[in-house]
């Protein structure tokens, strides 16, 4: 009776090791997740993740963003790729394979998308200059955020008048009729393609101080050259203005024309100048210094 | 264009059956005259034969001036291989000469050895010299600064005055008349009487001007008139001693009523040569003379009140040279002088002067038959600027009697002017912004900075004043000369490097936003080509002669800048910015990579007349950048096509006293489209065809 009692404890032992192995059989082909990159993104964005044991049928594989599904643009056992839904909130990334969910991200931030928009004819009138007095008269201010102009004393991040920029960052320039800086706005020029360039990382931005505006004023100095055969400010090509605004978002702009109507050859003793025509590309998420793709 | 030059073949060709049925006649002729040897002085400051120099020289001589019917020194220099006539920026402003890709700031004109002043904005007008009396015009290419001193760079042009050669009075007069009313009077009376000879030269010339801008009010070229008078004399006292002495007066006044605008530019030359013996010359020079302009311009706004532009320059200058020949074929040239130099303008604050001593010295020697060798320096001490040595080596080999290898290494510079110096200005009309030059920049700063009117100082303030170099430039030359029978030849490479070329750059900025501007040492710019010159003249009565000349300028950092992908460009059409190719930067402003020139020369002995064409050709160049990118490139929409013009002329003579000329400039009436028009309106390069006819009178 003894031995029968440890047989059957041995064969008890056997199974079990046997269930315990179809156990640990199970546990081999579960999914895990190591990471998730990036952890932000506007929708549209590509995400890749990260871990083993992923199938490889993308149809098994259930992907969701905030509880907007999701789809996977590229699939192997060890990484997908996919992009951030349409009308995806911030919150937790899931994946559930067969039956099993498991937690991706508990805290994707679902970013704004960059807005691109062109500016045409903004007029920056100003008083004086050109054997007309002292210049002055208020400024043209302009906000990224509405991409209008603004009369808002408070809500405004780059500001026109003639050729001179300001920005709503810094101090005074001493020039007359300027506005009140009340933000942390500031400009950095950098030379290069409008396209190429894609981040506002790394840049050093100036704002306004006593004297000097974050955008030297003057020909050859900022962002245009003026001749005086042709009597015509150009937009020096290659001159990509970064900006951050008064509230800490980042934004580059172009500057295209400085004639109504952005005429191809201006002429400059008849065509009305002091209409800005710029393209910008604006990041409205706080402290994104992301500013587009390839 | 492509009829332009349909045109040109055209008439080339019927000029060249003229020549193939002219030429059977000249076989029965066979009058043998030969060509005199050309001699010059400019390129040694010796007289030495034209054909033997080392260095690339034009001559143009008194034959050519009176059979092209031409009355100003550019008309004439236009048509020599690598000289072109550029329009000043300013408009009315006269031409430059522009000698292989150099400006007219940097090339010096002389008459009889002794240089002309008076340049807006470092451009000498060189339609203010009448040829009426000159016997050739020596033109020297390449830095000459070794002989000359400052603006010396790009080379020299001397005019020779004509010298009286009868015992008798001869008399001249002549009248040309030509489109816009054009009317040149111009009267010569000379003698040569035993030790003692003199000229007299008056010339008169009224325009009514024209217009390149028919849509727009007002004319391009106002309405004027100018007078020249020039006297000379020379005496020989003795075997020994022989005086110069001539008196220029030059008055031009336009009419731009109620505005002014009148010029005068007046000087004195008086030389003693004296001859101790064979082998010693010395020559003792002394030169006076003055420019003045006087402009008064109403205020659009207020035609009541007048701005005022005056400009008053003086220059006094004794000068000694020593000739000493120990030889046959060597000679050491010395010599010293003092320049005083003052002007006076309204845009300055004060009367301003410079003074200048110089020293050269020249060994033109051959080492062995084959090989002439010139070898010379000068030392410039400036009152303002760095002191300056300028030193220059041309050499000469004659490989056979057909052919003869030429180069030359030398330097050249130009001290800052006035304006780059004294400049004190403040441009009311044109909204408050100002100007200083290098030595008044740190008190005009200071003084801006007292009154408040300062916003910052956007250069460190140790810099302010620091000294100005003067511009300076290297230019080698290398040759080959090739004649055989009647053809002549020569090619010629050129390079000529310039460092230090003053350029203007922000100082401050004003509370009121204006810029305060002031001159530094900055930009370095290569102009380097080949010309080619050719000369057949295959009976004595006919010349032809053809030149081309492939150059090459720009601005060597624009260039290095482009190299490294640092500039950008805007395509006009998509409005797209795209980095710059190398092969888009198009160089330097106004210069075109391809020029070159046909003459022909014919004389009719048998009908006492001669006839003459002559076509200058110059390539596609650009005026201005135009995409804001500070560089021409071929993005900016401001290039002129390349264009021909041709002119033609006929002579004879008449009752033996009587010349009678009749001719074309402009033959094709070309007038090509300037691209800085303003939109729906036009602006031309050139007025057209100029019809004109002369009369001369000689007894």
């Amino acid at each position: 009776m003894k031995t029968c009692f440890h047989r059957f404890c041995l064969l008890f032992v056997l199974i079990a090791g046997v269930s315990c192995s179809e156990d640990g059989t199970e546990e081999l082909n579960a999914f895990n997740i190591t990471a998730v990159s990036p952890t932000s993104g506007s929708v549209g964005t590509e995400i890749t993740i990260s871990g083993n044991n992923f199938p490889s049928e993308a149809s098994d594989i259930e992907l969701t963003f905030g509880g907007v599904a999701a789809n996977i643009t590229s699939l192997s056992t060890t990484q997908l790729t996919t992009v951030v839904p349409a009308g995806a909130t911030s919150g937790e990334v899931r994946i559930s394979i067969q039956g099993t969910s498991k937690t991706a991200l508990p805290g994707f931030t679902v970013l704004d998308e960059l807005e691109s928009a062109r500016v045409e004819n903004l007029f920056a009138p100003q008083e004086g200059g050109q054997g007309q007095g002292e210049i002055g008269g208020p400024f043209t201010k302009f906000s990224f955020r509405t991409g209008e102009v603004t009369d808002s004393e408070t809500e405004w991040d780059i500001a026109f008048r003639g050729t001179t920029i300001a920005v709503n960052g810094g101090s005074v320039t001493g020039t007359n009729d300027e506005p009140v800086r009340n933000g942390n706005a500031g400009a950095a020029i950098v030379n290069g393609i409008y396209d190429e360039i894609l981040t506002a990382e790394g840049l050093e931005f100036a704002q306004d101080a006593q004297g000097a505006f974050a955008i030297p004023t003057g020909s050859d100095n900022g962002w245009y050259n003026y001749n005086f055969m042709t009597n015509v400010v150009s937009p020096i090509p290659g001159v990509v203005l970064v900006f951050r605004t008064h509230d800490g978002r980042y934004a580059k702009v172009e500057i295209l024309s400085y004639y109504e109507n952005a005429p191809s050859n201006p002429d400059g003793f008849n065509d009305a100048s002091r209409y800005y025509t710029f393209s910008y590309v604006y990041n409205p998420n706080e402290g994104d210094t992301n500013l587009g793709t390839r | 264009m492509i009829l332009n030059k349909n045109y040109s073949a055209i008439i080339f060709f019927f000029f060249g059956l003229g020549w193939l049925s002219a030429q059977d006649q000249e076989r029965q002729d066979s009058i043998s005259v030969n060509p005199l040897e050309e001699v010059v002085v400019t390129a040694t400051r010796t007289v030495r034969q034209m054909s033997s120099l080392p260095l690339p020289i034009t001559l143009v001589d008194r034959k050519q001036l009176e059979q092209t019917g031409v009355t100003r020194l550019n008309e004439i220099l236009s048509e020599q291989t690598g000289i072109v006539m550029t329009p000043d920026a300013t408009i009315g402003g006269g031409e430059g000469v522009q000698i292989q890709g150099i400006a007219s700031d940097y090339v010096m004109v002389l008459i009889d050895g002794v240089p002309v002043v008076g340049r807006s904005s470092g451009n000498l007008d060189l339609s203010r010299l009448a040829v009426g009396n000159i016997r050739q015009v020596e033109v020297v290419k390449g830095p000459s600064s070794s002989l000359f001193g400052s603006e010396a760079l790009g080379g020299v042009i001397n005019i020779i005055t004509e010298k009286p050669s009868s015992d008798k009075i001869s008399t001249q007069l002549s009248h040309r008349t030509a489109t816009f009313n054009n009317q040149n009077t111009t009267v010569n009376v000379s003698q040569r009487k035993g030790d003692f000879s003199y000229t007299l030269f008056i010339d008169r010339l009224s325009t009514d001007g024209y217009d390149l801008a028919p849509q727009d009010e007002g004319q391009t070229i106002n309405p004027y008139y100018n007078y020249t008078l020039n006297g000379r004399m020379t005496y020989k006292v003795n075997g020994q001693w022989n005086i110069f002495a001539s008196a220029r007066y030059f008055y031009q006044e336009f009419d731009t009523s109620p505005d002014v605008s009148l010029e005068t530019d007046n000087n004195i030359h008086v030389r003693v040569d004296h001859n101790p013996g064979e082998k010693h010359k010395l020559q003792y020079e002394l030169y006076y003379t003055r420019y003045t302009t006087d402009e008064r311009t109403s205020d659009p706004i207020d035609p009541e009140l007048f701005v005022e532009n005056d400009f008053d320059q003086r220059l006094f200058r004794p000068e000694i040279r020593y000739n000493f020949s120990p030889r046959d074929g060597q000679t050491l040239t010395t010599g010293a002088g003092y320049n005083f130099e003052t002007l006076d303008r309204s845009l300055f604050r004060e009367q301003v002067r410079f003074d200048s001593r110089y020293l050269f010295a020249q060994y033109d020697f051959s080492p062995f038959e084959k090989l002439n060798v010139i070898a010379g320096a000068r030392f410039d001490n400036h009152s303002v600027y760095n002191s300056q040595l300028s030193p220059k080596i041309s050499a000469r080999y004659t490989v056979s009697p057909a052919i003869a290898l030429k180069g030359s290494v030398g330097s050249g510079f130009k001290a800052p002017d006035f304006r780059q110096l004294y400049l004190d200005f403040n441009n009311v009309s044109g909204g408050g912004y100002s100007v200083f030059g290098k030595e008044v920049e740190a008190a005009g700063i200071q003084r801006l900075q007292d009154n408040g009117e300062l916003a910052s100082l956007q250069v460190d303030p140790a810099t302010l004043g620091e000294p100005l170099e003067a511009e300076s430039s290297t230019g080698i030359n290398l040759g080959v000369d090739y004649r055989k029978g009647s053809f002549s030849s020569s090619i010629n490479y050129f390079q000529n490097d310039f460092r230090d070329l003053i350029d203007t750059r922000i100082l401050a900025t004003k509370t009121s936003g204006q810029g305060v501007f002031g001159y530094l040492n900055r930009e370095r710019v290569r102009t380097q080509g080949l010309e080619l010159d050719l000369q057949y003249r295959p009976v004595d009565r006919l010349k032809f002669s053809g030149g081309y000349q492939f150059l090459l300028a720009y601005d060597r950092e624009a260039r290095e800048e482009v190299e490294r992908g640092e500039v950008f460009t805007r395509d006009p059409e998509t409005n797209r910015t795209v980095r710059l190719e190398q092969a888009d930067y198009f160089g330097l402003e106004n210069r075109s990579r391809h020029t070159f020139n046909l003459k022909a020369f014919y004389e009719i002995p048998a009908w006492k007349a001669n006839t003459n064409l002559r076509l200058t050709y110059r390539s596609r160049f650009g005026l201005t950048d135009r995409n804001g990118n500070g560089l021409l490139d071929e993005f900016d929409n401001s290039f002129v096509q390349g264009y021909a013009l041709v002119n033609l002329s006929f002579e004879k003579e008449f009752y033996k006293h009587y010349r009678l000329q009749i001719g074309a400039n402009n033959l094709l009436d070309f007038k090509g489209r300037n691209p800085l028009a303003a939109q729906d309106s036009e602006l031309l390069i050139n007025p057209g065809i100029q019809i004109f006819s002369k009369l001369n009178i000689q007894f």
